[in-house]
């Protein structure tokens, strides 16, 4: 097997290959394992690599397949979790000094039906610090490049995420999504990107952010790869119970089309100011594929989207404020040990152990909970999501699923946006159904005629019909004839003439993975 | 509403977030922008439209039998505490002095 046919390698193709003896899940893991220790010298999206349990869960798969058993969902699929994620033995460290030397006792019900699935978990992927973020610049352990362009972020917070699929580092990640935490860096790196309705996924063993907005979802390079994923995290866990049982088969639909489907599209966000011309016009191409495809287009209002972005920046600094009051120094976490008093080290060790994202953060939610102010921000903010959720519920009494843009514009350079606000205005198009807990997904829709960059649209579906959303993606993605890995990543991109980065143009040529000298060799 | 340094050194005490006298200056920058961007919350006209606290609507309370489950046995769960003597978490004096 070569490093790029691994690559490029989907869910169903990793499966037909371990049943028809191509190769066994040993050498997926070891092939796996090399191309991470290969790319992400460059990309960092790897915070801890977990080649053991890699191979581990490699053994169990290739003894079903000896076994004649049937495989499950995910077997031998290379998968990796967000470091917010909580993995017994592995560290969990939300990309924050607090939690460098956390060592998680326990498993994150997320983390566990992947492994259960079959896939073999690669390791840990780095993040904005607690999620605060939307270019993964806040991690206290560096970037990660956008696989696109070195010089660009992967978008946050669940870039490393997001930077790992587009790389071929791993075939399916998972992320966190609070406010656009997985769509939009999966816009940004030109992969698949789905946030569940809420209560689709256990929270249990994710840190938690906003415990009202938080998601886990999949990143993978195609829909039906998500699908597949979907089917493996989803479903009810006693230990949430904001969890739902359900009975969906989300690959069952894929192949439908969307033929007389109502597609809303919300002509107010095209016109939004701060959104960029090449968003623009990549939406509404994929508005006119919608229509080639069979679909009526129904022009929606969202008459409260506006106030989506200050409800968000409200209700989720009060969340976050109130799930960090955990980080107290003596359980576990950063201590600041030579304080003399016990307020001394919460001081010190909360100050010294978060990052200045963080801070501002918690500090913003005390500041709103406050007697006083809560009125006058805290309960508003909860009366405009119900706002928000009626003006979603309207709208999906006309129509089956939304298509949006997701971000106002495509992958920005490191340090390009400094200003806190400013950085918030990422999530402008994102936000709102975290809000009101609608599922929403990432699609690539091909490159910026300006940037060179990927560029995602958004469909949302309404509460719990997740599958109408993946029916639509993979109706509009056989529209497009787009290659999931970074140019460098792929000998398809160099074919395609995706030329303006070939930065591992080099590494092409030596494509054989040195599968058979390369265990014990990663990190 | 406008945040003096002497506010925002409150709300760090309430956070317990000790920051230093250059951090309570650049903070209070940082939160007055913030909560300058925050003011269409304030703006709404909102009477009698009720506030939702959770993105779910039908979700009810769920209880468990009362039967034990196992948990993380104590020198697991000690394993992370930066401080801590026999089976218990060890921390800085509450009450002044002496033995920890």
């Amino acid at each position: 097997m070569t490093r790029s046919s691994l690559s490029s390698l989907t869910v169903a193709q990793i499966r037909q290959g371990l049943l028809n003896g191509e190769f066994s899940a040993h050498e997926l893991a070891q092939c796996a394992l090399a191309i991470i220790d290969q790319r992400d010298t460059q990309v960092h999206a790897f915070l801890e690599i977990t080649d053991t349990l890699a191979y581990q869960a490699a053994d169990r798969v290739d003894a079903m397949v000896v076994a004649g058993d049937q495989l499950p969902i995910l077997a031998g699929v290379p998968i990796a979790f967000k470091d917010n994620m909580n993995q017994l033995g592995t560290h969990t460290t939300c990309g924050s000094r607090m939690l460098e030397q956390y060592v998680a006792p326990f498993t994150a019900t997320c983390v566990a039906r992947a492994i259960e699935a079959g896939g073999l978990p690669l390791g840990k992927l780095n993040m904005d610090e607690f999620a605060f973020g939307s270019s993964t610049e806040t991690s206290a352990f560096g970037f990660t490049r956008n696989p696109w362009d070195l010089q660009r972020v992967p978008g946050g917070s669940s870039g490393g995420s997001a930077a790992a699929v587009a790389a071929g580092m791993a075939t399916i990640t998972l992320g966190s999504d609070t406010g656009g935490s997985i769509r939009q860096p999966a816009s940004f790196c030109g992969v698949v990107g789905f946030k569940p309705t809420y209560g689709m996924v256990s929270r249990y063993g994710v840190v938690a952010f906003g415990s009202s907005l938080d998601q886990v979802g999949p990143f993978g390079k195609t829909v039906a790869d998500v699908a597949e994923a979907l089917n493996a995290i989803t479903g009810r866990d006693p230990q949430d119970c904001t969890s739902q049982e359900h009975q969906t088969d989300f690959s069952a639909n894929l192949d439908q089309g969307i033929k007389g489907m109502r597609i809303g599209i919300v002509p107010a966000f095209l016109e939004a100011s701060g959104v960029e011309s090449e968003i623009i016009s990549a939406t509404k191409k994929a508005y006119e594929n919608l229509e080639r495809l069979g679909a009526k287009l129904v022009e929606i209002e969202l008459p409260n989207a506006n106030a989506a972005m200050s409800a968000y920046y409200v209700i989720g600094p009060c969340e976050a404020f109130s799930n960090l009051s955990r980080f107290d120094s003596i359980r576990y976490g950063y201590c600041h040990s030579d304080a003399a008093t016990l307020v001394e080290q919460y001081e010190q060790s909360r100050a010294h152990g978060f990052g200045p994202e963080a801070i501002r953060r918690i500090m913003l939610g005390s500041y709103l909970l406050s007697s006083g102010v809560y009125e006058r921000y805290y309960y508003p903010a909860q009366q405009v999501r119900t706002l928000i959720t009626e003006d979603y519920a309207r709208a999906f009494e006309r129509v089956e699923s939304i298509v949006t843009p997701v971000s106002p514009r495509a992958a920005f350079k490191f340090g390009e946006i400094a200003d806190p606000t400013a950085m918030y205005l990422s999530d402008m198009f994102t936000i709102s159904i975290n809000i009101a807990g609608n599922g929403g997904m990432s699609l690539p829709v091909g490159l910026g005629e300006t940037s060179g960059l990927p560029i995602g649209v958004q469909i949302i579906g309404p509460q719990f019909k997740d599958e109408n959303i993946l029916r639509v993606g993979a109706a509009l993605e056989s529209c497009y004839d787009i290659d999931r890995l970074a140019p460098g990543f792929s000998a398809a991109g160099q074919r395609r003439g995706y030329s303006d980065s070939p930065r591992f143009a080099a590494e092409l040529a030596s494509d054989l993975c040195p599968a058979a000298s390369t265990e014990g060799g990663a990190r | 509403m406008h945040l003096s340094e002497k506010d925002v050194r409150a709300i760090a005490t309430y956070a317990r977030i000790g920051l230093t006298k250059a951090e309570v200056v650049s903070m209070t920058v940082d939160l007055n922008n913030i909560i300058e961007s925050l003011k269409p919350i304030t703006e709404y006209e909102l009477d009698g439209v009720e506030p939702t606290f959770h993105p779910i609507a039908d979700l009810s309370n769920v209880m468990r039998e009362d039967v034990i489950l196992s948990g993380l046995d104590p020198k697991t769960a000690l394993e992370n505490a930066p401080s801590h003597r026999d089976s218990a978490f060890k921390i800085p004096p509450i009450l002044g002095g002496g033995d920890n």
